[in-house]
């Protein structure tokens, strides 16, 4: 069954005619080319699939395309020109932050997500920021790093 | 920074934009790091092109039996099928196996596992070939399984493999072990076992293939794009240059992407590609990942071990089996690593071990970081900290009366020469942790929360060893423009050694890496260059990337010497500027000495090959020197342990690895953090489990790997430098060696704060408060 919905990825409305059984996830990247979505699990484990609804971090592989009609979807390509995500994917850069890269899109959102909360947060708050998106790579140091250098100063 | 880090992404993502490879300032290495911050599409699902069709995996549902007959018709009736591809469809042989010929693309008739893939649905769409393939029906004529690999052993054992259910058997032999327990006063036998672990790269295993003039184009997620291409070729009964394999941006592997999975998916999308002349994607769920990618083996490994009541190790005798699953895979090599560390970081006089690669009906096992290393020294570790509390000796006192010094000899005899730096990686760990002090103060501690310290000492034998011919090709171009395009057989997938094998290039020819870029490894240009694992891609690679370095720069010293007007001795390269070492106002730019060679006609394209030297191994006698240079390491864990439940969590860890030069600094902190939380993961949390031979945990929310909130509280890493003789500019491996020691750290830290022993890991709780309740408990025998 399709169904006609309205969605704003990154600030552009998009009527879409979505089956209502499509993902948030395969629209993000099949229909409309945000594929710094990843998909790691499926099942809403690794969050390496985290975008904002409505400025909320959400795991788009647990979302249905039908559940964002007229509602507002940010993934890191529509904040690509930023200035404070740029300062974070520079601390991420700076740090060594991503390895194999592949939850690198998703940590980016859940730090300028904290950010957007906290200019200086505790190593403690950055943890439970990015608690949702599993990381195999760097054993989270670099990123917690990188986060507090990428949160200084802030505007809130 | 952030004015500066805001101009620089920027140009960058110009850059970017027009195709360029994307690369950040000298004091960040890695050449891949904007790619990634940006999110830009470069792996191989975001590669997908329009009109692609979907091929999904199908695998047994029994541990061991017979096909008799699979029911395809209502899965090929489902909407958006194209097909069924079922062994009938393969035109060249049905084997996907890395070592020995024990493994069929599509198990027929025979299965031996769960893991055994029987074929694969094709369609339209992912959810359609998903749908279809749960429609199909397969029946069995069962057969006997066996999933404990002791029960293998039994001599009336069925037999898993024509050959037997041994794959692989291994010793050493060293002086004469009966004699040093005749000389003991103290012997201690104890087994301990390891569980299966699974690597859970981030992006499971994935190929995507695209017809291709006679043959076939394949993209895909992988370590070793050579050994993929003649694994397809094989299937589909091509010549191997038309099958066309390119690596793309690859997110995690740590060593099941060197094992089969990735031929098994690359086969079958080529396969498809080529019947249905669709670009087809073959992608594993996370699911498929866990169940049919190779695991860390199983290991069942006893100690006998006699020491002095003076705290000196005089024998040891081990026995160990690792449980490969259905298939040997890497697994031949990974019992040689086991056994070669069997002993760990110690001196013993007399060594005696034997083992066994035996084969079951549980999924196989393969290459996982440590690559046997985390078992053996899991059980060696632990062995220590058992013998230093029967002895009544601090652990680590004992620990430093008999590791391996320089001059001491290994279980094979091999004598440690200057380049050994573990004396100095435990010195930083013991200072750090304020070891001493707090061991002392532990002692005697009443309270329900309780601290504990835990050791564990880390050889490592550096890249293959006696595992096969290790070497590595790297060609270096330099474009009319002055780019330097670095391109190898070799691989990157994530640890950032492609970075450093530039680096190496980079600091010989005296220009910054910013000039550099790296091209995808890629059949068709890239010389084979023998699988990217062992961590061996900074040390091998590094080696042939400093002779294609040195040999340009034979060619350009002289041209800067032409343009400066002087003798080629006195000129030097700095900064992508030549001097005259003697006038140094006298100065060329490297564009110019690139567009002078152009204008010549002087070659600059250069390739570097580098082969280690033979490691003489006697497997007749058991003895020899299997390893040219080794990593060293220490790591001490500490603990808080919750008495009433058992439950724990890490307080500190204090890592210290001798990595002879670190290449990138930044890069080699980067590998012992992940590293040692990938083996925290392993010591506390992780277990793959089978309930008779199906795997029960295969996804992230029942199989557990370290988040953000699990790892230590404090983690001090220390860099510990003792060049070594096989690595450029002294350098030895790293991104392997941090995950062997946490098993047996927090093992032995959780012992010391509540007197429990668990000797199967991971140590979790439960085991720890069963460990306590049994201790209170009367004895009623």
């Amino acid at each position: 069954m399709k169904r006609l919905i309205t969605l704003n990825v990154n600030g552009t409305d998009h009527p879409i005619n979505v089956d209502v059984t499509v993902r948030l996830i395969d629209v993000l990247r099949d229909q409309l080319g945000a594929r710094s979505v990843k998909e790691g699990c499926s099942t809403g484990d690794c969050g390496i699939c985290a975008v904002l609804v409505d400025g909320k971090l959400v795991n788009s592989c647990l979302m249905l395309a039908g559940q964002c009609d007229g509602r507002r979807v940010t993934t890191l390509e529509g904040l690509l020109d930023d200035p404070e995500m740029k300062r974070m994917q520079g601390s991420f850069i700076a740090n060594n932050a991503a390895q194999c890269g592949f939850c690198t899109p998703a940590m980016l959102m859940a730090s300028w997500d904290l950010a957007r909360r906290a200019s200086s947060p505790t190593d403690e708050e950055i943890k439970v920021a990015i608690s949702g998106i599993l990381c195999r790579c760097t054993g989270y140091y670099q990123i917690i790093d990188s986060i507090h250098q990428g949160c200084k100063g802030t505007r809130r | 920074m952030s004015e500066q880090v805001s101009e620089l992404l920027d140009s960058l993502r110009a850059k970017a934009e027009r195709g360029d490879l994307l690369y950040i300032g000298e004091s960040v290495v890695r050449v891949d790091s904007l790619e990634k911050v940006l999110g830009s599409p470069v792996y191989t699902a975001d590669l997908i092109p329009k009109g692609t069709v979907y091929a999904k995996l199908f695998h047994s549902s029994v541990p061991h039996g017979i096909i008799k007959r699979m029911e395809l018709g209502q899965a090929r009736s489902c909407p958006g099928v194209l097909g069924i591809l079922t062994p009938k469809d393969i035109p060249g042989l049905n084997e996907s196996s890395a070592v020995l010929p024990d493994r069929q693309l599509y198990a027929d008739p025979v299965v031996r596992s769960t893991g055994d893939i029987l074929g694969a649905v094709v369609a339209e769409t992912y959810p359609a070939a998903s749908d279809a393939a749960a429609r199909i029906k397969v029946d069995y004529d069962p057969l006997p399984a066996i999933f404990d690999p002791l029960d293998a052993l039994k001599p009336d054992a069925i037999r898993i493999h024509q050959k037997g259910n041994i794959a692989r058997q291994m010793k050493i032999r060293k002086g004469d072990v009966e004699e040093g327990f005749s000389r003991s006063d103290v012997i201690l036998e104890r087994t301990y076992r390891t569980q299966f672990q699974d690597a859970v790269p981030l992006e499971p295993e994935v190929g995507l293939a695209i017809p291709e003039d006679g043959g076939v184009r394949v993209i895909g997620s992988m370590q070793s794009p050579h050994h993929t291409q003649a694994a397809v070729a094989k299937v589909l009964k091509l010549p191997p240059e038309k099958v066309h394999v390119i690596q793309a941006v690859t997110g995690g592997a740590f060593g099941p992407k060197s094992d089969e999975t990735p031929f098994d998916v690359c086969s079958t999308a080529a396969l498809a590609a080529v019947k249905y002349r669709r670009p087809v994607y073959c992608g594993l769920d996370r699911e498929d990942s866990m169940v049919m990618h190779t695991k860390r083996h199983p290991f069942v490994i006893t100690h006998k071990t006699g020491v002095t009541s003076d705290g000196m190790l005089v024998a040891d005798e081990s026995r160990l089996v690792g449980d490969t699953g259905a298939y040997a895979s890497l697994g031949v090599f990974v019992i040689v690593r086991a056994t070669f560390h069997t002993v760990g970081a110690y001196e013993i006089p007399n060594v005696k071990a034997d083992s066994f690669l035996v084969y079951t009906d549980n999924t196989y096992s393969g290459s996982l970081r440590g690559f046997g290393g985390p078992q053996a020294i899991f059980a060696i570790e632990s062995q220590m900290e058992e013998l230093a509390r029967k002895l009544g000796m601090d652990p680590l006192e004992f620990r430093l009366r008999n590791m391996l010094v320089p001059g001491k000899k290994s279980a094979t005899s091999a004598v440690m020469d200057g380049s050994c730096g573990l004396p100095q990686c435990v010195e930083k760990v013991v200072a750090s942790s304020n070891y001493r002090e707090k061991a002392a103060r532990y002692r005697n501690q009443n309270g329900n929360l309780r601290r504990g310290l835990g050791i564990a000492l880390l050889m490592h034998g550096n890249s293959l060893g006696p595992e096969g011919n290790d070497y590595g090709a790297v060609h270096i171009e330099v474009l009319s423009d002055g780019t330097i395009s670095v391109g190898s057989g070799l691989t990157e997938y994530g640890t950032g050694a492609m970075s450093g094998i530039m680096q190496v290039a980079s600091s010989v020819l005296g220009v910054p890496l910013s000039r550099f870029k790296l091209e995808r490894p890629d059949t068709s240009k890239h010389r084979e260059s023998g699988p990217t694992v062992a961590s061996r891609v900074v040390v091998i690679g590094g080696n042939a990337s400093k002779q294609a370095a040195e040999k340009l720069r034979g060619r350009i010293l002289p041209l800067a010497a032409e343009l400066l007007k002087t003798d080629d001795k006195r000129v030097t390269m700095v900064d992508g500027m030549a001097f005259d070492r003697r006038k140094p106002s006298a100065k060329v730019e490297w564009d110019t000495i690139v567009a002078e060679a152009y204008r010549r006609g002087v070659g600059l394209k250069e390739e570097g090959f580098f082969m280690a030297p033979p490691a003489p191994w006697d497997q007749e006698v058991g003895q020899g020197t299997p390893y040219v240079q080794y990593t060293w390491g220490a790591l001490i864990v500490e603990v808080e342990l919750d008495m009433s439940t058992g439950y724990y969590t890490l307080v500190g860890a204090h890592a210290a690895y001798d990595v002879g030069k670190a290449v990138n600094p930044n890069g080699v902190l980067g590998q012992i953090y992940g590293g040692t939380v990938q083996g925290l993961g392993y010591a506390m949390m992780e277990e793959l489990l089978h309930k008779d031979g199906a795997v029960v945990n295969p996804n992230l929310g029942d199989y557990y790997i370290p988040t953000s909130m699990d790892i230590p509280r404090e983690f001090k890493a220390f860099i510990v430098e003792v060049p070594g003789p096989l690595g450029p500019f002294g350098a030895k491996i790293i991104a392997e060696p941090p995950i062997v020691l946490p098993g047996a750290a927090v093992r032995n830290a959780v012992l010391n704060a509540s007197g429990v022993s668990v000797d199967d890991l991971p140590v979790t709780s439960e085991k720890v408060l069963m460990g306590m309740k049994l201790r209170q408990a009367p004895r009623t025998h």
